[in-house]
């Protein structure tokens, strides 16, 4: 089948609850950062952005706007523990098994088998979606993000938005 | 997400969005994509098949490897069995 135009869904679906038309950010170009270093010798981090968090936190706002909240997972927690609080997509597979949305069982496993060097000792889960003050992402939240990942070694980051 | 990942860029670690939503990701266009047309949320497949999960997480990270420019984005063969529409707040039957 065809990709989902989200963008006119979603125009449709936020115009019809009263929201303004969402700017939505278009870029040109991007940035590309080529590592220095293989696959098996990086040291690997998850970020996953669909209202994960662990049953001993709180609960994420479902319905949340401009929630630049982001949680640090510790690199051994068992993926039985997780609660998912987000009303924009369904996650009742991922209730299931988190693996399909925050592959943490994979990545240890590609570890242990030395496809990837290590995981990272913190993995993510934040930055949900509806940000509408996308400059702080840019200039304050992303960064003070990324200064983590670079506290912990990250070579390489896999980025989920869901 | 994509933003949070042109910030990693920017400061040196390398990134893959691992995306389903294909017009989205052209837009934010994050250094490196891989668009799987599968509904948000199963990104890495449906629930319970490790093999696919590993596989769609290669895919990803052979990208890392290859990307030779900026905003890169790859279709993955991947298809999700049963037809499915855009999420408005009703779960899958």
């Amino acid at each position: 089948m065809e990709p989902i135009k989200y963008v006119d869904a979603l125009n449709e679906h936020y115009g019809s609850m009263g929201f303004p038309p969402y700017k939505w950010t278009v870029n040109d170009v991007a940035p590309l950062h080529r590592p220095n270093k293989p696959l098996n010798e990086s040291t690997v981090s998850i970020l996953v952005s669909g209202g994960i968090s662990q049953c001993t936190m709180p609960g994420f706002d479902p319905e949340a706007r401009n929630d630049h909240r982001v949680d640090a997972i510790d690199n051994d927690v068992s993926s039985a523990d997780f609660q998912i609080h987000d009303a924009y997509y369904d996650h009742s597979d991922a209730e299931r098994d988190i693996n399909c949305v925050f592959p943490i069982d994979r990545l240890r496993e590609m570890a242990a088998a030395g496809e990837i060097d290590a995981v990272a000792p913190r993995l993510w889960s934040g930055f949900m979606g509806r940000i509408y003050n996308r400059t702080r992402v840019l200039e304050e939240t992303g960064p003070a993000f990324v200064e983590k990942l670079n506290e912990d070694g990250v070579d390489i980051l896999l980025a989920v938005p869901a | 997400m994509g933003l949070v990942c042109r910030v990693a860029e920017e400061r040196g670690i390398a990134t893959v969005c691992v995306s389903t939503g294909r017009d989205l990701t052209e837009q934010v266009k994050p250094p490196r994509s891989v668009f799987v047309n599968h509904p948000m949320g199963n990104n890495f497949g449906p629930a319970d098949d490790p093999e696919m999960q590993l596989r769609i997480m290669r895919d990803a990270f052979q990208l890392i490897e290859t990307a030779t420019s900026g905003g890169v984005l790859v279709d993955l063969p991947y298809t999700w069995p049963t037809g499915f529409e855009y999420f408005s707040g009703k779960r899958r039957a």
